[in-house]
């Protein structure tokens, strides 16, 4: 079944195109990574998909339903590159509101963030303000809210951004221990070695277009690593 | 259609957990309570103007009068300030892309919006008319329930602010969005001045001296479609001083700023449908 169908998608800035007529797949479960260069038109995708801003043409779902209604929405984890929390917030309060949000009763919601701080090793800090936690902090918090609800899909912007490499390591243990869950993951990131080691598939996209979509094991056959390929294919 | 409601009220009450906080909000706050303070002298009775005692109930009202326009421009000036940079807070805090990342709609959150902002707008307002009201109640032992009847009316002016900045801001820099929206309440209170001027006998003897009276008819016209929150103000008033209601022209002003809010609000929704969340 798909989780994420883009349908001749194309996204125009005035004469430049962010997306070029771009069309792609995710089957639920499937962990998949979306690799490109910075301005390559990952980030557009996924705020697309989020319907943060309309395609000029070409369509997008989630679980079958048009992007476009608050109902695609519905089982949707998304942590933002760069997330942000309101500073007079803790992150405890910014948990509960998320979770408030998506109609989760207050008990449930407690026990929620109680899990999800534990999971993402904020424990002790959660009651600080979030104008005094480091970047690295608010991208687990931003971690955090994603997982609340217990989505089917998480959409995640270059989630270890700001993250040091035990905060790397530990958000990549925390995805592979969703990978039992049946969880979806659409995951943007620079970061090649990780993505190898997470996900299952990837497509590379440069300057708007999508250059391939496949396999990771596919991809990097001969002893190439995820690097070398995506250095082949965007490099032309 | 309850989850409708309830993402709706949620949205507008972290909208009004988020402005309590805001400097602008306690500014105006530590003013009014000082302006309040001010007012409890005047509220003691017993006024004398060259040996002669005034009557008490007479000045009251009037003095109840100019405070209740004080309060009311002043609340206006507040609604005005929290309402420009909502939107750009909101975004640049992450809360624009955390609420519409959730299965809620754009109009749900532009609804909570200005229902968080006009409630606590109003709630505001109404506390410091109600301490008026209190003061004079116990002081003079005069009871004017009307007071705050007519603070509830100018609430209809508070919406047509949050509406019209929260609009405009989405259109042009925070601060030009508050200053035109301001603007459109001075030009209101001075053109209903100018016009009560105009209704004087020295102002009728006048125009016909200089024989410009179908130049004002054409001036009334623009003075009728102007958004009417001075009309408003001078209705709800009305209800202070008990001159009572004068049928249509009573009721105009409430059909003017009606309409002036669901032309802004379909305007507002329709503009932020087509933002581009960051």
């Amino acid at each position: 079944m798909l989780m994420i169908k883009l349908n001749t998608v194309t996204k125009k800035y005035g004469s430049f195109a962010a997306v070029n007529n771009v069309s792609f797949s995710v089957e639920t479960g499937e962990y998949f990574a979306l690799l490109g260069p910075n301005g390559a038109g990952k980030t557009t995708i996924v705020k697309m998909l989020l319907d943060f801003t309309q395609p000029t043409s070409g369509s997008l779902s989630i679980n079958s339903i048009p992007s476009t209604q608050a109902a695609s929405r519905t089982a949707i984890g998304y942590m933002a590159e760069n997330h942000r929390i309101p500073p007079h917030l803790s992150g405890w309060q910014y948990l509960q509101r998320c979770a408030e949000l998506l109609n989760i009763s207050r008990s449930d919601a407690t026990d929620q963030c109680r899990r999800i701080v534990r999971q993402i090793g904020m424990e002790g800090r959660e009651n600080s303000k979030a104008r005094t936690y480091s970047r690295g902090m608010i991208q687990r918090f931003g971690m955090g809210a994603a997982l609340l609800g217990n989505p089917k899909l998480l959409l995640l912007d270059e989630p270890t951004s700001g993250l040091d490499p035990i905060g790397i390591r530990e958000i990549r243990q925390l995805l592979e221990s969703l990978k039992d869950q049946g969880m979806t993951i659409f995951l943007n990131s620079h970061l090649l070695s990780e993505v190898e080691k997470i996900c299952d598939n990837a497509a590379i996209i440069n300057q708007g277009k999508l250059l391939v979509k496949d396999n990771i094991a596919a991809l990097i056959k001969n002893g190439d690593t995820l690097e070398d390929v995506f250095v082949r294919l965007v490099k032309g | 259609m309850s989850e409708t409601r309830s993402s709706i009220i949620r949205i507008a009450k972290y909208t009004i957990v988020d402005q309590v906080r805001q400097k602008s909000f306690i500014m105006m706050f530590v003013i009014c309570a000082l302006f309040i303070l001010l007012v409890r002298n005047c509220s003691q009775g017993g006024f004398i103007v060259n040996g002669q005692t005034l009557d008490d109930d007479a000045v009251i009202r009037v003095m109840l009068k100019a405070v209740f326009h004080m309060i009311a421009a002043g609340t206006m000036l507040l609604a005005g300030l929290l309402s420009m940079r909502v939107f750009k807070r909101d975004r640049e805090e992450g809360m624009q892309s955390c609420i519409l990342s959730k299965p809620i709609t754009r109009w749900q959150y532009v609804a909570g919006k200005i229902l968080g902002l006009w409630v606590l707008s109003v709630v505001f307002m109404f506390i410091l008319h109600s301490v008026v009201f209190i003061m004079i109640s116990i002081h003079l032992k005069v009871v004017s329930p009307e007071y705050l009847m007519a603070s509830l009316l100018s609430s209809f002016n508070l919406f047509f602010v949050v509406v019209a900045v929260l609009l405009f801001s989405l259109l042009m820099p925070d601060i030009i969005a508050f200053l035109c929206v301001m603007g459109i309440g001075i030009v209101s209170f001075v053109a209903e001045g100018i016009v009560a001027a105009s209704q004087s006998q020295l102002g009728q003897a006048m125009l016909q001296q200089s024989g410009s009276a179908s130049d004002v008819s054409r001036w009334k016209v623009i003075y009728y479609l102007w958004p009417k929150l001075s009309g408003i103000q001078q209705v709800a008033s009305s209800l202070i001083s008990r001159e009572g209601f004068h049928g249509f022209l009573s009721i105009y002003p409430f059909i003017n700023i009606l309409i002036y809010c669901l032309i802004l609000g379909a305007l507002l929704f329709w503009r932020f449908r087509h933002e581009d969340i960051i």
